[in-house]
């Protein structure tokens, strides 16, 4: 599996694609009435817009010099009521565009989160957490504006550009034609920097990645740099890529930054290109003085448009990088999903069948091949081997974290890959290596087991796994917050805790992972006994290392060579004298 | 305000550069005002004029100078203006690489007591999200506020030796912003502290999500998930909502009150035009700068609100910036020698969290170069107890020594560097192999990583990794077994030849044959170094100089192998009979 680190950029190869715009307007789309509405409000605002001139012309021609003072207040009141109509409108455009970019980002936001939920455990495995999160979080956030008030800004200036350009042509075309001369320079400028601009903005996107991918492992793995006294070689580090991500922003920036006063001094241009045309090529002889001067003012109206359609530009290449981002993690493939026609798995009975399976993470290395063996309802197995041998392996195909690569994983006759991973792994209880415990009280820690499980029920399962005496010592109980720092819980504690999170969702078929490694022996044995009375008639597939957890199963499985190279009870193998054997009178020797 | 003042100390080093940007913004603006003079002379000489025909005739070379002229001035506006905006972003880029480094470098320091109070996504946040805010104000807040005010102030200037009665006219709506952007302020800040905590806690939770991962898959919870998450998705959507619309609701009237110049203008310009105060021509005059007045008034509005926005995200930075650890160096250190000997004694030891007392009266001495296992049921504060002594936490009461010397009198970067520790809750780094042995001195030559992956029992499975050493290991060591992972811990904390060797239960996971190997290779070791292990099987005890057992936080039992067994009720000869008692 190739993994990325915080120090590689993820490189992104694809040219730019139209077709981000057209699925980002799939999430416009969704609000086009109100986008429209938004629209039609800011048209109606620009034509109210254009009485405003007409009113204070009308005042400083006729009311002004005919001294009427009441008259002229009446058209300070119509100039007013203009201004206020305006405003109002402006304001409910702006009320409605707020919300509208709001839920588009909420939107892909939550569509983001639902992919990431579909997505199996080697996406996560094979990326800094940090470059997840960011995703989440910081890009969706960065493509709001642009998505919504961009989209208005853009089709008006659009109309805008257009209405003048008439005008102008309608009062002189030679004139207009001067005027529209600056428009190739800019676009010019515009192709030359198009590509470099937005390879930079995507260096951007890359470095402000690393950079909090660093952040997040520098946080989490806090303790671990203390001990190794880290600190300052990890600043450094940290300095490094804030100093890649400057280097890189301040390339991006810049050509952000050269946009706009391309486009003024091209419009400066145009403006004196004007009077020297009309002066001096055209004369006065075949363009009237009053058109030369309007035209200068529609120039500079012309051009102003322009300017905030530049500036929309920036920030829509800003925009798509990270855009691209979050489409490419929406286009990540789910490589463990539902098929089309799954069935819903029905109550799991117990019966576990492998048969013929082959597994590789990656081509280069076979973990399993050829795989096959059954285990009835309500038999416990115990997984033994070296570690590496594929133990863990074998337990994540009965929960299809993986598919098989050959033969097929079966639970009652029906094969894993044919049924809903929901109706499969909510019947299974899987305790994992890693006891991972979230935020919140230990109650609510237990709960996510069973969503509605009561109070009792959760101490009855604390109970069984002999965590209840320590979480009432605490002085809030089960009302203890766990955070973390991890302070308020020892590893073999969360261990616990996880422990009771998992039976308590009832499980047909329990799968323990090294789930009691860190627990002590004494604690072990108390639990084993509440377990025994539980497990009574439930399958159950233990992974450890202790000889107490692992002679009482029904059978023994050695795993090495890419299977099982020895099954049976503990009896059986030791009289066998094999590789089981082995391992028991090795810790033998070591006992005694 | 204490968040500008922490902004300017951080700007050492770029203040020059952002006072000149500042004043390359005041000429820009100047010269912007002053614009129109090229075209207004164009016109005046060779269009409205009586001689207009004849001066473009004789004088063609000035309407061309004026020309030119006209596009040099707004060339140079733009490069001034061009080299201001960069100045502005190479000072915030660097305000903010230096900010944040020291808010990394300042996270790193902070003791274990602050990361029971912080998430992890709220800290994030607060370096990320909140950090861009603060950016964006250096870069932009203030270059705008700067630029309303030139235009504001020259303006003002301009009307009064204009008139100034008219002036006064049009200056009077001015109060009207200020108590709007009053109530403004009053009302928005507490929405945009409400936001960013928003924010925090949808970070936390999508954080927390992709750490847990495999417990939502394991547990199918992905649609619960997805429904918690939503819920704060949905409230962050909501805050934002709010934020902006509490600005829409005063918008309308700093709008009105901005546009209201024009009303003003036509009116009393029109009074004063019609009683014979203003010509015509002033009128116009004062007409064509309306907006010099009106843009920084709506400004004024837009940057309250930025401020507020500033503020809040300012004021979370700051508590992490100024954070200080309580376990740190005292003024008084001792100097110590670069490597200790290794003897540890432990004097009437307490320590607690918070009101749950953890360890009690804790004493015990051990000589450099033993090996002690420490051992007891979970909860009995075993990983606390080792956690005193390379001061992740301070004790309450007692003393831990370290060659006879208080670790609280030794500066932390000599004490932690002779301590190598193996942590239960295995972290790796999302680096390679390499890199994660050699963590603790990143200059180690390839083969010293050999040979501790070797005495750590990980050079077997590393070799058939298929890039070897050079393979990168996901976040906390995705990717590895608990097993490997543990021995790549353990070779991490072997590199760095510590004097001092604690292992927490570093072995629960890998088989007993490979326990084995590692024990015999501990055994042999080629540095002098006392080793403290913390065990739940006798075999990793038995042969320790000292176990000593601990039970809610005191020490139970204490003696050799042979001692405990005499005790026949006590937890070491029960912990021995239940797992001899196994083999038969």
């Amino acid at each position: 599996m190739a993994r990325n680190k915080f120090d590689v950029d993820e490189n992104l190869e694809s040219p730019f694609d139209i077709r981000h715009l057209k699925r980002a307007m799939v999430y416009v789309g969704r609000y086009k009435w109100r986008m429209i509405l938004s629209l039609s409000l800011s048209a109606l605002a620009v034509i109210i817009g254009l009485f405003a001139p007409v009113i204070t012309q009308h005042a400083i021609d006729e009311v002004i010099p005919s001294g009427d003072i009441p008259m002229l207040l009446i058209w300070a009141g119509l100039l007013l009521l203009t201004i206020v109509v305006n405003i109002i409108l402006a304001t409910i455009r702006s009320k409605i565009m707020t919300k509208v970019g709001q839920d588009i980002i909420f939107d892909i936001r939550s569509d983001l989160f639902e992919h990431l939920q579909r997505l199996s455990f080697e996406y996560y495995d094979s990326r800094p957490h940090g470059k997840i999160l960011v995703r989440i979080i910081n890009y969706v956030n960065s493509v709001s504006d642009t998505l919504s008030n961009g989209i208005i800004t853009f089709v008006l200036e659009l109309f805008n550009i257009v209405f003048i350009i008439v005008f102008m042509f309608a009062m002189h075309w030679k004139m207009a034609l001067v005027v529209l001369a600056g428009v190739p320079f800019l676009m010019a400028f515009i192709m030359f920097i198009k590509n470099r601009q937005r390879k930079a903005w995507q260096a951007v996107s890359n470095k402000s990645s690393n950079l909090n991918a660093y952040l997040h492992e520098g946080i989490v793995g806090v303790k671990v740099t203390q001990l190794f006294v880290r600190e300052d070689e990890n600043a450094a580090i940290f300095s490094g890529l804030s100093e890649a991500y400057r280097e890189k922003w301040m390339k991006a920036v810049t050509y952000n930054n050269l946009l706009w006063p391309t486009v003024d001094t091209i419009s400066a241009t145009v403006s004196a290109c004007i009077y020297l045309v009309g002066l001096l090529v055209i004369g006065p002889a075949s363009v009237s003085l009053g058109t030369i001067v309007a035209m200068s003012g529609y120039a500079g109206r012309f051009w102003q448009p322009i300017l905030n359609l530049a500036n929309l530009f920036n920030n829509f290449v800003n925009a798509v990088s990270y855009l691209e981002r979050i489409f490419e993690t929406l286009d990540e493939p789910i490589k463990v999903d539902d098929k089309e026609n799954a069935e819903t798995l029905p109550a799991i009975e117990g019966n576990v069948e492998f048969d013929k399976v082959t597994f590789a993470y990656d081509e280069s290395k076979t973990i399993l091949k050829d795989l096959s063996f059954s285990v009835k309802k309500g038999e416990s197995v115990a997984l033994v081997g070296p570690t590496g041998a594929g133990k863990t392996t074998i337990v994540n195909l009965i929960s299809r974290f993986y598919d098989v690569n050959e033969g097929a994983v079966k639970i009652d006759g029906y094969d894993v890959a044919d049924v809903t991973l929901k109706s499969l792994r909510s019947q299974m209880g899987i305790m994992l290596q890693d006891s991972v415990v979230f935020s919140g009280t230990i109650a609510d820690n237990i709960r996510y087991g069973k969503l509605d499980a009561t109070m009792d029920e959760i101490v009855a399962a604390c109970k069984t796994v002999r965590a209840d005496e320590f979480i009432n010592e605490f002085p809030k109980g089960y009302d203890t917050e766990i955070t973390e720092g991890g302070s308020t819980l020892s590893q073999g504690q969360r261990q616990l805790i996880a422990f009771a999170r998992t039976l308590i969702s009832d499980p047909k078929i329990l799968v323990l992972d090294e789930a009691t490694s860190s627990i002590d022996a004494k604690t072990e044995k108390l639990l084993q006994e509440g377990l025994d009375k539980l497990l009574e008639g439930r399958t159950s597939f233990i992974i450890a290392h202790r000889l107490s957890t692992i002679r009482n199963c029904d059978k023994i499985m050695y795993v090495a060579n890419q299977g099982i190279t020895e099954c049976g009870t503990h009896d059986e193998l030791m009289a066998k004298k094999g590789d089981y054997y082995k391992l028991c009178t090795a810790r033998e020797r070591e006992e005694n | 305000m204490f968040q500008i003042k922490w902004i300017w100390e951080n700007m050492k080093g770029y203040r020059g550069r952002y006072i000149l940007a500042l004043c390359m913004t005041v000429i820009g603006q100047i010269m912007y005002l002053t614009s129109p003079i090229f075209s207004q002379n164009i016109v005046d000489t060779f269009i409205y004029n009586e001689n207009a025909a004849e001066n473009l005739k004789n004088n063609s070379k000035l309407l061309i100078i004026l020309c030119c002229g006209m596009v040099l001035f707004t060339l140079m506006r733009t490069v001034i203006q061009f080299n201001a905006n960069m100045l502005y972003e190479k000072c915030s880029q660097g305000m903010l690489s230096k900010i944040r480094n020291y808010l990394l470098a300042n996270v790193q320091k902070q003791d274990m007591t602050y990361y029971d109070r912080y998430r992890t996504g709220d800290i994030m946040t607060r370096l990320s999200g909140d950090l861009d805010m603060v950016r964006h104000s250096v870069a932009w807040i203030i270059k705008t506020l700067l630029e309303s005010l030139v235009l504001f102030c020259s303006t003002t200037v301009f009307f009064f030796i204009l008139d100034p009665l008219m002036a006064l006219c049009l200056l009077a709506l001015t109060p009207l912003i200020f108590i709007i952007s009053g109530m403004l302020r009053k009302e928005v800040g507490p929405k945009f502290v409400d936001l960013r905590e928003r924010l925090s806690q949808l970070n936390t939770q999508a954080q927390e999500n992709i750490a847990g991962n495999r417990v939502v898959r394991a547990f199918a919870r992905e649609d619960h998930e997805i429904e918690r998450f939503q819920e704060k998705n949905s409230e962050y959507s909501e805050a934002n909502k709010t934020a902006s619309l509490t600005w829409l609701k005063y918008f309308p009237f700093i709008e009105t009150t901005a546009q209201g110049l024009m009303v003003v203008h036509l009116i009393a310009g029109g009074i004063f035009v019609i009683t014979g105060r203003l010509t015509m021509g002033e009128y116009v005059a004062f007409s064509g700068l309306i907006w010099t007045l009106s843009n920084p008034m709506r400004n004024v509005g837009a940057l309250i609100n930025d401020l507020q926005r500033f503020l809040a995200s300012a004021s979370k930075i700051i508590e992490v910036y100024y954070s200080r650890p309580i376990v740190v160096d005292r003024a008084d250190a001792k100097e110590m020698p670069a490597r200790l000997n290794g003897e540890i004694e432990f004097k009437n030891v307490s320590f607690s969290y918070g009101d749950t007392e953890v360890l009690k009266d804790i004493s015990f001495k051990i000589g450099a170069g033993e090996t002690v296992a420490i051992m007891g049921e979970t909860g009995s504060g075993k990983t606390t107890l080792i956690n005193l002594i390379p001061r992740l936490y301070d004790v309450n009461k007692g003393e831990v020594l370290v060659d006879g010397v208080n670790v609280r009198m030794m500066k932390l970067n000599n004490l932690r560097k002779n301590i190598g520790m193996a942590m239960q809750d295995v972290l790796l780094w999302s680096d390679t192999i390499d890199g994660n042995i050699a963590f603790g001195d990143s200059d180690m030559p390839e083969e010293d990583i050999e040979v501790f992956a070797k005495a750590a029992d990980a050079a077997n499975f590393v070799k058939n990794l298929s890039d070897g050493y050079d393979t990168i290991v996901g976040e906390r060591g995705v990717g590895l077994s608990g097993g490997q992972k543990q021995r790549i811990s353990l070779a991490r904390a072997l590199a760095i030849r510590p004097s001092i060797l604690i292992l927490d239960d570093t072995t629960s996971a890998v088989d007993l044959e490979t326990e084995k190997h590692i024990q015999e290779n501990l055994a042999n070791l080629d540095f002098n170094c006392t080793k403290i292990i913390i065990a739940q099987r006798i075999s990793s005890a038995k042969d320790a100089d000292k176990i000593i057992i601990l039970k809610d936080g005191m020490i139970s039992e204490m003696g050799t192998h042979d001692e405990l067994l005499k005790n026949k009720d006590g937890y070491y000869t029960e912990i021995y009979n239940l797992q001899q008692g196994n083999i038969e």
